[in-house]
């Protein structure tokens, strides 16, 4: 023991204390009460212990404090930026310029970004179109479409892209026949690329087919003015517009461009009263015929015979040689509307939806001779649209049916679907290539399919018409293993460039000549800007038709005068969807059509008189089921439900293209009829025109066909408040009665409004005041077209749930705005004779031919709002602006304010869309979601919600005023169904700033309150339509005999009607 | 009791009941096993309960979707059953409250049932308020509570604000006259319990219930005035409540809605449907339980007569309406009357008319007032003219409102229907279990007008002393 050291730990320890050594020994100090825990008896010993209850409470509490706990909604967690892109800041849009184009459409547009991801398209201010189409506004769901083709596919497995290239190359040095089938292509980069690849396999032909072709117009061109184009029609210049079966307000050609055009010229004011005239020859009722001021119902086997006596007409007035004549049941009609367009020489158009080379030809004609062309018709500035050979597609058809072709590249163009030719020729080629971006029709007959990149995932350039040049760049990477088209093709042609460089040379080549000498500094303004306007060169005015134009035009009238109408003619038409590419699109299968308001659906229209004739249901209603009934057509057998379409012109039937995909996705597949197989290759062209079907006269089924709006006439209700021009002229309020309460006390009369017979003085009220702004909106009835734009716009912008063709049946669609189409009827309360009830049940049935009526109809933010006093918890309430605002969180969904609304504007969300497998289409995928517009609440169910006046604008533009110290600019806020709106129909802005727009258009004598007699005082009113059908004497003429005639066939209807509401 | 015996008068209960009849009457299938008849019913009953309680399920995790109801049309078979069951209730509130201050005496051989009906209906009218919400779980937000979600508080320019208040005061209200009314009869069936040595739960159950009632001059005093209290404040309300059920529609701008007749209209209307539901359900229990003594010929003659005269009223009031969109002017209002009339809902409209105003057009003749099986098929008849008389109100005038576009129809969906059948089901569960469990006529009140007092008394004695004597 060499250390005599001693440690201890207490005092205790060091005095050896023998309790404590005695205790040492013991691990605890203490004994633990084991006893009082667990026995339930301890009693005395130690009176602070816990007993078995205690124990069992605590226990109790702990475990379900814990349940609870874990009971707590998951944690999703936001992760944010380590490093923040430069142009991307969290709760901010970016917008990129860029360009639309699918082969059937063309536009610039704004893609309006947040967080990296594409919600929303808006309209290029430096485009030529100052608002954007149904199509393109919807199609920003492509992108995030489920039925992408997220990889390259060979025989339906994946195969990698370096394999396939490999493959596909190999396979394309061995064939002899190459063919590239493509939609148009408007791209100059792209057509560099096509010659490229056709440079390298020297046997490659490249066909263009467009899925509904305008060819004929081309090739009258061509023979008349030398020169195969699609003109560029300026409707703005024209004062007459006589349209024969061209819906070029709907779906005709460039129907954006000449939407915003022909409104320019209708704009009376009173200091200029004055407005083109548009007169429309059409079986079927389409947009432009209901927008006509005179619409003349003709079977398309006659509007050759229309444009004939027409051309006579107009030689007649002018002393020029005349066509062989062609009899027509408007002779006196079409004689007044050649004076009328004779008069207006040089400063009228007429166009013809015919895809005839013969018909196309007495156009050309017609407008030759009234000095049009080079005015309104411009060949020069012309369109680059719609370049789709038909002669060379079905060449193309034999070469592929006899096995020559032993290989084929498809892009863009879905011909398995619009040509069944096309599709059993198909499997007869050796290497077929598809480069669509889902398996559809086509694609899925192709052993490879190398898939496109959506649009927003790629570079393109594109040359819509002539002067014009845009890039479309990409605002997103591609969110699958895809490639787009271009760099496919060169990577087949071996070529070690990225198309995006090609796209860079072009311009280089196009513009660098052009003195433009840096390029990247024009390159960056022109990819910021996205569109290169060139100043067009004049038109040239063209007074002949050409060398061989008289006698072309005779030959032409000769073969018109050998078309013979069958029992019944076709018109096959387009309706939101277009050509069907946008089939998987559930906001445009949900976008009512503008006519019928039909959704998700293609039908049969008829003329409701024939439809009781032949014994058809005419009864809409969401249980009712409408007739089937079967047509043979080109040799092909369709069952196809029948709707009554007022207007339509006896004998004919009308069925939309577009409808029937197979393979377009889960939403698309199945829905309606292919109308594709009616169309036939007729005088070298595709004919939409089949004046010779077959149809059932008996009904073989029923089916549903959803509609929201089941009635059809005003009820000689003061909705619409319309003057025609000549009453205008004399009186800026005609028809624009707004006195409606008459006073009488002895002998004077008085005349007041709503708002005067208010027993409340409304200024003095408390809280009624507008310090701040007062938003205000103005709707004008004579420029709204009726298209829907507007709809669709404010569908994408406030996450508007898609409910589905059984919800839309039963009258739950959620469509926040909405456009009301009123036919006229030929009855009213004052001059029918069946007495009162037999008048209201007369005044449902609308005219033969009727007039129609669109009107927008949204929340119509009441300041004395009759939804703001019922609602028991004030989720509904006023802002000092004047809006009327949903509180979401505190709905419970009594619906008392849907009730008590007379607008019926209020939506109720019936189920909870986001969840509820029954409504897989916007909001419950997992990436359909991510189109969603964060600004905006998803609403759950069980709640109410309208039109905020899109509040999250407001409340932007406000904000960025506020930081840049300022008051808004009038303007600078605009709604998404305003910005929509090609016609500039609608004028939203803050009526607290006198030099606004909208007070201007408020002060206006054309300025009306919907339902102004409830007094609501709504804060968007609406502006007289204003329609030109007084003009001629002649004209009247012609409008009361059609009225007598309508007269005899609507007293048939009565009885048939009147039967039917007793049954 | 001290009471005049009118040599005019018939007797309100029939067969010389004394008092221990009374007693031994109305006790006795409260203690009797339920007979066939009553479990027949309570298994229909029973099977429509569940029936509600599936539909209703699938209402609250589904959404309203699985209704018939679209953006044109909010309100249909909800709001249709919710007035209906309320305006039954009626009947019930009168009986007790007004027929009270009025001292007619013959309520009380109907009045417990009637209330206890009240209540019921009111149950099944409260069940529609929550499930025809969107979100039925936030149901407390239009109760003006304290709350920390800011300065929240509810809407009182909104009718259905007014309407809870309404029918929370109206339920608890009838709820508390009603238990009052109950407890001397409770305290019978717990002494009888005791004395007889039955089941120990009927023991225990109905000294519970009875709250230690004593029978002691004391306890009838205090339920004497507290009856009178409760029947001066139920009174106001069988004008209230109603009153205010119209206003949901009345306070509105909907043609056909915004009426202000719509306050008495209902009020007779509720009051109508009401004695209907009354006679319908008394007819069939006079008859299960054995009460014909009590619930007389009398009793259904007079109810007959209420009956007729507020049709009468209904019918005016159906006519005065039509008057008035004639002479108005508004073309709307003109319109929704005579598309109510002579539109796709035609046959709801002649439906209600033919059983509202003609069918109790009969009771003019003492002959049909008397007849126990005529009286119920008008009762029944009635029944569901008031139920297509809200369905017409609601349903015809939002169908074709203001803008033809958005015209509609309400096709009622399997749910729906199942909601309305399985509340006739838990209404009639709860009616059979009252009927069971409970005294259906209010014995202690009773026996205030049975004349055993003196003639049976004296018949007896006579009888009896002759008897003695005659030994």
């Amino acid at each position: 023991m060499s250390n005599n050291k001693k440690y201890w730990k207490s005092i205790e320890d060091l005095q050896d204390n023998p309790e404590f050594i005695k205790k040492q020994m013991n691990e605890f100090a203490e004994p633990i009460p084991f006893e009082a825990l667990t026995n339930a008896d301890a009693k005395g010993d130690d009176t602070s212990g816990t007993n078995r209850r205690d124990f069992l409470k605590y226990m109790g509490f702990s475990v379900t404090a814990a349940s609870l706990a874990a009971c707590e909604t998951p944690v999703r967690n936001v992760i944010p930026y380590v490093n923040k892109p430069e142009e991307v800041t969290p709760g901010v849009a970016s917008y990129y310029a860029s360009s639309y184009y699918d082969g059937n459409e063309f536009a610039s547009i704004l893609v309006k970004t947040r967080e990296g991801r594409p919600i929303k398209f808006e309209y290029n201010e430096k485009g030529l179109v100052k608002g954007i189409s149904s199509r393109v506004q919807a199609s920003v769901l492509t992108l995030y479409d489920s039925a992408r083709l997220r990889f390259a596919t060979k025989n339906n497995s994946e195969i990698a892209w370096d394999k396939a290239d490999a493959e596909v190359a190999a396979k394309l040095a061995k064939a002899t026949n190459i063919r590239i089938v493509t939609n148009t292509i408007i791209s100059p980069s792209t057509k560099a690329v096509v010659a490229d690849f056709a440079a390298k396999y020297p046997s490659t032909k490249h066909i263009t087919n467009d899925a509904i072709s305008y060819n004929a117009i081309v090739k009258a061109n061509e023979f008349c003015f030398g020169k195969a184009v699609i003109p560029t029609y300026k409707f703005d210049k024209a004062n007459v517009v006589v349209s024969v079966g061209a819906d070029f307000l709907g779906t005709w050609l460039d129907v954006p461009n000449y939407a915003g055009a022909y409104v320019k010229n209708r704009k009376p004011t009173k200091e200029n009263p004055t407005m083109s005239k548009l007169v429309s020859f059409e079986a079927i009722m389409s947009l432009t015929g209901a927008n006509a001021d005179y619409r003349f119902q003709t079977k398309p086997s006659q509007y050759g015979a229309v444009l004939v006596t027409l051309y006579n007409e107009i030689a007649k007035l002018q002393g020029t040689p005349a066509l062989t004549a062609i009899a027509t049941e408007y002779t006196k009609e079409i004689a007044a509307l050649a004076k009328e367009l004779v008069a207006a020489k040089g400063k009228s158009l007429v166009v013809c939806g015919a895809n005839d080379v013969n018909l196309q030809k007495i156009v050309n004609g017609i407008n030759v001779s009234l000095n049009n062309v080079g005015v309104t018709v411009d060949v020069d500035n012309h369109s680059n649209l719609f370049q789709g050979d038909d002669a060379a597609l079905e060449a193309l058809i034999a070469e592929m049916a006899s096995g020559k072709v032993d290989a084929i590249i498809i892009n863009g163009a879905n011909p398995a679907y619009t040509n069944k030719a096309f599709a059993a020729a198909l499997p007869k080629v050796g290497l077929r290539i598809a480069t669509a971006d889902r398996a559809d029709e086509t694609a899925s007959l192709c052993e490879y399919i190398l898939p496109d990149s959506n649009f927003l995932e790629s570079w393109n350039d594109f040359n819509p018409s002539v002067g014009v040049y845009t890039l479309q760049q990409p605002t997103i990477q591609p969110l699958g293993k895809t490639r787009q088209f271009q760099d496919t093709l060169l990577k087949l042609a071996g070529s070690t460039k990225n198309y995006y460089s090609i796209i860079q040379s072009t311009w280089e080549t196009t513009f660098g000549a052009k003195g433009e000498l840096d390029f990247t500094a024009f390159w960056n303004k022109a990819l910021h800007d996205g569109v290169v306007m060139l100043t067009p060169t004049a038109g040239v005015s063209t007074s002949s038709c050409g060398a061989n134009c008289g006698v072309g035009l005779s030959e032409a009238a000769t073969k018109i005068a050998g078309y013979k109408g069958g029992a019944w003619e076709l018109v096959m038409y387009q309706k939101n969807l277009g050509t069907g590419t946008l089939s998987n699109n559930p906001w445009l299968q949900e976008l009512p059509d503008p006519i019928s308001k039909v959704c998700w659906d293609n039908y049969i229209t008829m003329s409701p008189v024939q439809m009781k004739e032949m014994g058809l249901t005419t009864l809409l209603e969401q249980e009712s089921k409408m007739s089937v009934i079967e047509i043979s057509v080109n040799g092909v057998a369709m069952k196809v439900p029948v709707f009554p379409s007022p207007g339509q012109k006896t004998n004919t039937i009308g069925l939309a293209l577009g409808y029937g995909r197979t393979l377009a996705g889960k939403v698309g597949n199945n829905v309606g009829v292919n109308a594709y197989p009616a169309v036939k290759f007729e005088n070298g062209n595709y004919s939409y025109l089949n004046i010779n079907t077959t149809v059932g006269t008996k009904e073989i089924d029923k089916a549903i066909v959803a509609t929201t709006q089941t009635h059809q006439t005003l009820m000689g209700r003061h909705i619409i408040h319309e003057a025609s021009l000549a009453e205008f002229k004399n009186d800026p309020k005609a028809g624009n009665d707004r006195d409606l309460f008459v006073l009488k006390d002895g002998k004077t009369v008085e005349h007041k409004t709503a708002q005067e017979m208010d027993l409340w003085a409304t200024p003095s009220l408390p809280g009624n005041e507008r310090p701040n702004h007062f938003w205000n909106m103005s709707i004008d009835l004579n420029t709204c077209l009726g298209c829907g734009d507007c709809v669709t716009a404010c569908n994408v912008e406030n996450n508007i749930a898609v409910v589905g063709k059984d919800e839309i049946r039963r009258g739950r669609e959620m469509h926040w705005l909405r456009i009301d189409r009123y036919y006229s009827s030929d009855s009213s309360q004052e001059t029918g004779k069946a007495g009162m009830i037999g008048n209201y049940l007369d005044m449902e049935i609308a005219s033969a031919n009727p007039s129609v009526v669109f009107q927008p109809v949204m929340c119509q933010h009441c300041n004395h709002a009759p939804c703001e006093n019922v609602c028991p918890v004030l989720a509904t309430t006023h802002s000092s602006e004047g809006l009327n605002q949903m509180t979401y969180n505190r709905c419970i969904g009594t619906r008392y304010c849907a009730n008590n609304c007379p607008y019926k504007v209020r939506r109720f969300n019936w189920f909870r869309y986001t969840e509820n497998e029954k409504f897989d289409y916007t909001m419950l995928g997992e990436v359909e979601r991510m189109v969603l517009n964060p600004d905006v609440t998803v609403r759950t169910r069980g709640v109410i919600e309208k039109c905020s006046m899109c509040v999250q604008r407001i409340q932007e533009g406000k904000l960025k005023a506020k930081t840049e110290s300022r008051r808004p600019i009038d303007g600078e806020i605009k709604t998404a169904c305003q910005q929509a709106c090609s016609t500039g129909a609608i004028i939203f802005g803050d009526n607290n700033d006198v030099t606004s727009q909208v007070t201007k258009a408020k002060a206006d004598d054309r300025m009306y309150h919907l339902l102004e007699e409830l007094n609501v005082q709504p804060s968007v009113f609406y502006q007289t339509k204003i329609r030109n059908n007084e003009g001629t004497k002649f004209f009247a003429e012609a409008e009361h005999e059609a009225e007598h005639e309508a007269h005899a066939e609507g007293h048939a209807t009565e009885a048939h009607a009147t039967t039917e509401h007793h049954n | 009791m001290s009471h005049y015996e009118s040599p005019l008068r018939k007797p309100l209960i029939l067969q010389d009941k004394t008092l221990h009849d009374i007693t031994e009457d109305i006790c006795r299938p409260i203690e009797q096993k339920p007979t066939k008849l009553w479990y027949a019913a309570f298994t229909v009953a029973s099977i429509c309960l569940v029936w509600w309680v599936v539909c209703v399920s699938y209402t609250l995790g589904t959404g309203l979707g699985t209704w018939g109801t679209n953006k044109t049309i909010g309100w249909a078979w909800d709001i249709t059953n919710f007035v209906w069951w309320v305006g039954i209730g009626h009947a019930g509130t009168l009986i007790s409250a007004v027929l009270l201050l009025f001292r007619q005496k013959w309520r009380l051989s109907i009045n417990r049932s009637a209330e206890a009906m009240t209540i019921f209906a009111v149950i099944c009218a409260a069940s529609f308020i929550v499930s025809h919400m969107g979100r039925p779980w936030l149901a407390y937000w239009p109760l003006p509570l304290p709350n920390q979600f800011g300065s929240l508080w509810v809407n009182f320019n909104s009718a259905l604000v007014w309407d809870v208040f309404a029918i929370s005061t109206y339920f608890s209200v009838s709820l508390v006259f009603w238990y009052t009314g109950l407890i001397p009869d409770f305290a019978v069936l717990r002494d009888r319990a005791i004395a007889k040595n039955l089941a120990p739960w009927r023991k225990s159950f109905y000294s519970i219930v009875s709250f230690g009632w004593m029978g002691t001059a004391k306890n009838w005093q205090r339920f004497e005035e507290v009856s009178l209290v409760l029947a001066g404040l139920s009174t106001p309300l069988v004008l209230s409540v109603h009153t205010i059920v119209s206003m949901d529609f009345a306070t509105s701008i909907i043609p056909g809605w915004h009426t202000t007749i719509f306050p008495p209209y209902f009020v007779a209307g509720a009051i109508f449907s009401g004695f209907a539901m009354v006679q319908t359900l008394l007819i069939i229990t006079r008859k299960i339980l054995n009460l014909e003594a009590y619930i007389t010929i009398y009793h259904i003659d007079m109810m007959n007569r209420v009956i007729m005269i507020t049709g009468s009223i209904v019918g005016c009031a159906y006519i005065t309406e039509f008057f008035i969109a004639w002479y108005s002017g508004v073309e709307y209002e003109s319109y929704c009357f005579v598309n109510r009339a002579t539109g796709a809902y035609w046959w709801a409209y002649w439906s209600m008319m033919t059983c509202n105003v003609f069918s109790p057009q009969i009771f003019w003749s003492k002959k049909a007032r008397t007849s126990v099986a005529l009286t119920f098929v008008v009762s029944i008849f009635v029944n569901i003219g008031m139920w297509f008389e809200r369905y017409v109100i609601i349903v015809s005038s939002l169908h074709r409102d203001f803008l033809p576009s958005s015209w509609s129809m309400h096709h009622p969906t399997f749910t729906e229907v199942g909601i309305f059948i399985g509340s006739l089901g838990l209404f009639f569960v709860l009616f059979l279990l009252f009927a069971k469990f409970f005294p259906v006529i209010a014995m202690s009140e009773l026996k205030t007008i049975v004349k055993s007092s003196s003639t049976q008394a004296k018949k007896y004695q006579k009888e009896n002393v002759e008897l003695v004597t005659s030994h």
